[in-house]
């Protein structure tokens, strides 16, 4: 299908979301169809709402707050809430009017009651890792140093560090509070689980308010964790996406093209306008490079850890002999920032500007829509080329902005605080990296090299199922991160 | 040197204009009686066909635009493909809605064209070497889409930079940027345009053409930006239609005809067959009508006024600096070649000398 759309792809968006549900959300119906039958129940309403989680696996999985939306579902964001919720629990309409009327229900409210149990233990298990990994111990000892530099009696006479510091205390202040918070709430949860256990019977209003409780508290982790994850400064914008086939012709534009599919599917499944604004095509199949460009809250966030290289090796479709191959293709992701927050000014001669109009007399004598435009950041070596515009001049804007935006990004990988002080050396070497290994044969495996996270179901993947690997990279990132910020405030305080 | 210059007879001007678009006589009282054709992507959009129709239509222009060997320096099958794409692109309603990969072969698609003309389109495309901006009757220039169709040059991205030069020049002058530009042999009306909206509030421009056609299509562009208060566009030859403004334009261009006669049929066939001899041929060096504009400009420039013309090449552009600075001797000053985008010298560009010369 893919192959004999590809020109239809190309400069047409996909944001179709009625024609897409059903192919991934058929299984959940059901449970829906469940749930609304049995209206009667007063408790509904509320599990509802805060769907319990029925594994610790499903937690993160959990359709998140309406914002950022998107979405590591396993499907859509935009599915109801419900599609998690314990089906044990909406079985039982009448339990709470009746505790104990009959063995029967009240059978049926003690595995509401150990549905809830196990969701309590979950989300404690939850907490305390996030309280660990988000450093508390060190955060209480920041607060401590603000706080006593606040106190003293010289605090106030540099106006502007004063107002820095107080800042940071009221972040640090936040922080530890909210931490506090999430202890606190899963503390309540527990207090009920074990009074429940010692009275042997299972009291709705308190079995209500701890159902609550679990529920808010895993929206507002999920929100946290997100925030953690997700907190670099274009993490919100749209992406655009480029492909690039290796070398190793046939083979590589065809690993390149079931990349760009991949990508496709994955932007239409998190329901983000997801647009194939350029592709040039192999000669015998497959792709030589294409530009995606998806927009919608996030996208670059989730999408940017894909960047590098990704290998593939299966048996060559072709190759008569099906030889065992090994291809390569890049994918470089950039956000896609609005003109206005591409507030960065270039001098001219810093540039290379070259259009694609090839040889010849030009002018009156050719005709072609030759546009394409070839933008190169001079001391940087960023080379940047946009063809997909029917203009020159409109390829060169295009061109401009998406080197702006490059140029953003590597600035903030490598924390200068200007374009200036990018090291153009370290950008000619961030291409090669390879990230992750889609081993078609002898076996199926997709492995990301970085995080070591892996999986046999090769075809989800190429499918576009990539919030495991995106998540698992996201994580990874934040770890990186974090040790890196320890190390740093171990050598400070060394060296003081 | 022959500074005469003789007007181009109307035989030698016999653009294949698309069979419903008859040629009207020339009749400078009404000029109106030629109707421009809309571009294909303003049309409405009145047909409808199924996905799957469309693919199929698709499938069969990739195979014949796949089948393309070139011979005259024609386009290869990667630009055939790249056109199909934006015909796709301008033939559909609402291109952004369909969905490639999962959309329903049943889904209804809503086209300005019918099917089977798309059929024709591409035919004539890939059979009769037909532009492709003829064929999508548009041509997106700078940050334009032109209307242009048999009988109108249709306007290189060379001469997209004579609005960067204008630009330029305007720049911090406001006797320029307010004043009257003209715009001779204006075509589409590509350069009026970009100049006119890169001038001042009071800035004006005046573009001449002498073929019919192209002074329509030309005004239906200016009305298409909404600058008909700004862009006036007359029929005639060169500078007949400025006689009243003598020594009163601020800037002058042209990209007039370049091309030697005898080049012209060993062009690329979408130019050669399809595109106005008128806007082409400029004679047997091809200086024609650049030589009869440098005269003419030294008068209707005022002093400090800034002129800016296309060339072949670098032959025509030593050519006619030389021919400024020795035949005009005094009429200029700070004339200039300038390189296009791919390095090639393209352009003169100068000012009227401020002291009166001879």
């Amino acid at each position: 299908m893919a192959q004999t759309m590809e020109g239809l792809v190309q400069g047409l968006t996909t944001p179709c979301n009625h024609l897409l549900r059903p192919l991934y959300c058929s299984t959940t119906t059901t449970t829906t169809t469940t749930i609304l039958v049995s209206p009667k129940s007063r408790r509904l309403p509320l599990s509802l709402h805060n769907p319990p989680n029925p594994t610790s696996s499903l937690h993160s999985l959990q359709p998140p707050f309406s914002s950022p939306p998107l979405a590591f579902g396993l499907s859509t964001p935009t599915l109801p809430p419900f599609r998690f919720t314990s089906t044990v629990l909406l079985a039982t309409p009448e339990s709470q009017v009746s505790v104990g009327d009959s063995a029967e229900t009240s059978e049926w409210a003690m595995q509401d009651f150990y549905s809830l149990r196990k969701d309590v233990e979950n989300t404690s298990k939850r907490v305390e890792e996030i309280r660990a990994s988000a450093g508390l111990k060190q955060l209480e000892e920041d607060l401590a140093d603000l706080e006593r530099a606040a106190a003293d009696s010289s605090f106030w006479d540099d106006r502007i560090r004063a107002q820095q510091t107080l800042l940071s205390l009221n972040d640090v202040k936040d922080k530890i509070k909210l931490l506090t918070e999430f202890e606190n709430q899963i503390e309540d949860a527990e207090t009920i689980v074990k009074l429940t256990e010692e009275m042997e019977s299972v009291d709705g209003a308190l079995f209500e308010e701890a159902a609550n409780i679990v529920g808010e508290l895993n929206k507002a982790l999920d929100r946290y964790e997100l925030t953690q994850l997700l907190s670099g400064p274009y993490d919100k914008e749209g992406a655009v996406i480029y492909i690039t086939a290796g070398a190793g012709g046939t083979d590589a534009q065809d690993w390149a093209d079931m990349l760009l599919r991949m990508y496709v599917r994955w932007g239409e499944k998190q329901q983000y306008k997801t647009k194939v604004v350029e592709k040039s095509l192999g000669e015998e199949a497959g792709i030589k490079s294409a530009t995606i460009e998806i927009e919608g809250r996030y996208a670059y966030g989730y999408i940017s850890g894909e960047k590098g290289t990704h290998r593939i090796v299966r048996q060559s479709p072709f190759n008569s002999k099906g030889l065992r191959q090994t291809s390569f293709s890049g994918v470089e992701v950039m956000p896609l920032l609005p003109d206005e927050s591409l507030d960065v000014e270039i001098p001219e001669e810093e540039l290379e500007i070259s259009f694609s109009r090839a040889g010849g007399k030009g002018g009156q004598n050719v005709n072609k829509v030759e546009t394409a435009v070839r933008i190169t950041h001079i001391p940087t070596g960023v080379t940047l080329r946009c063809t997909e515009e029917r203009s020159q001049l409109a390829n060169k804007i295009k061109a401009l902005s998406r080197l702006k935006a490059k140029l953003l990004v590597i600035a903030e990988e490598q924390r200068a605080s200007e374009i200036k002080q990018i090291r153009g050396d370290a950008v000619k070497a961030e291409w090669g990296q390879q990230i992750r290994n889609y081993v078609f044969h002898p076996y199926k495996l997709v492995k990301d090299v970085r995080t070591g996270f892996e999986t046999s179901d090769i075809v989800s993947v190429m499918d576009g199922d990539l919030d495991p690997f995106i998540k698992t990279y996201l994580k990874y990132k934040y770890k990186e991160a974090m040790s890196a910020i320890g190390k740093d405030r171990d050598k400070m305080t060394t060296n003081t | 040197m022959r500074l005469g210059f003789s007007l181009p007879s109307l035989s030698k001007f016999s653009p294949i204009f698309s069979h419903y678009n008859p040629v009207q006589p020339i009749s400078s009282s009404s000029p109106t009686s030629l109707k421009p054709q809309t571009p294909l992507f303003l049309r409405p959009p009145t047909h409808s066909t199924t996905l799957s129709h469309l693919q199929k239509w698709q499938n069969w222009a990739k195979t014949l635009a796949s089948s393309v060997t070139s011979t005259d320096n024609g386009p290869d099958t990667t630009l055939l493909l790249r056109e199909l794409n934006w015909l796709i692109e301008d033939a559909l309603e609402n291109p952004k809605s369909i969905l490639p990969q999962l959309g329903n072969e049943d889904m209804v698609v809503t086209l300005r064209a019918e099917l089977k003309d798309l059929y024709v389109l591409w035919k004539q495309r890939i059979e009769e070497r037909r532009p492709f901006q003829y064929v999508v009757g548009c041509e997106h220039w700078r940050d334009l889409v032109l209307s242009v169709e048999e009988g109108v040059l249709i306007p290189r991205p060379e001469t997209e930079l004579v609005v960067d030069l204008v630009s330029d020049v305007v720049e911090g002058n406001e006797e320029l940027r307010d004043g009257l530009w003209a715009d001779l042999g204006t075509g589409s009306g590509a350069l009026a345009i970009g100049i006119g909206r890169v001038l001042g509030t009071c800035g004006r421009v005046v573009a001449t053409d002498l073929s019919p056609v192209a002074v329509e299509v030309a005004s239906y562009n200016v009305q298409r930006y909404n600058l008909q208060d700004k862009i006036e566009i007359k029929l005639g030859s060169w500078f007949e239609p400025l006689k009243n403004f003598e020594g009163e334009l601020a800037g002058l261009v042209s990209n007039p005809p370049y091309i030697p006669s005898e080049h012209i049929s060993g062009l690329q066939a979408e130019v050669a067959k399809h595109e106005p001899r008128l806007a082409l041929d400029g004679g047997a060096n091809g200086m024609d009508d650049l030589l009869h504009l440098c005269c003419g400009t030294a008068s209707l420039l005022k002093p400090g006024g800034f002129f800016a013309f296309e060339t072949n090449g670098e032959k025509q552009c030593k050519f006619l600096v030389d021919y400024m600075k020795n035949e005009l001797k005094g009429g200029f000053c700070d004339v200039d070649i300038v390189l296009d985008f791919a390095g090639k010298e393209r352009f003169v560009t100068g000012f009227r000398s401020k002291t009166n010369y001879q």
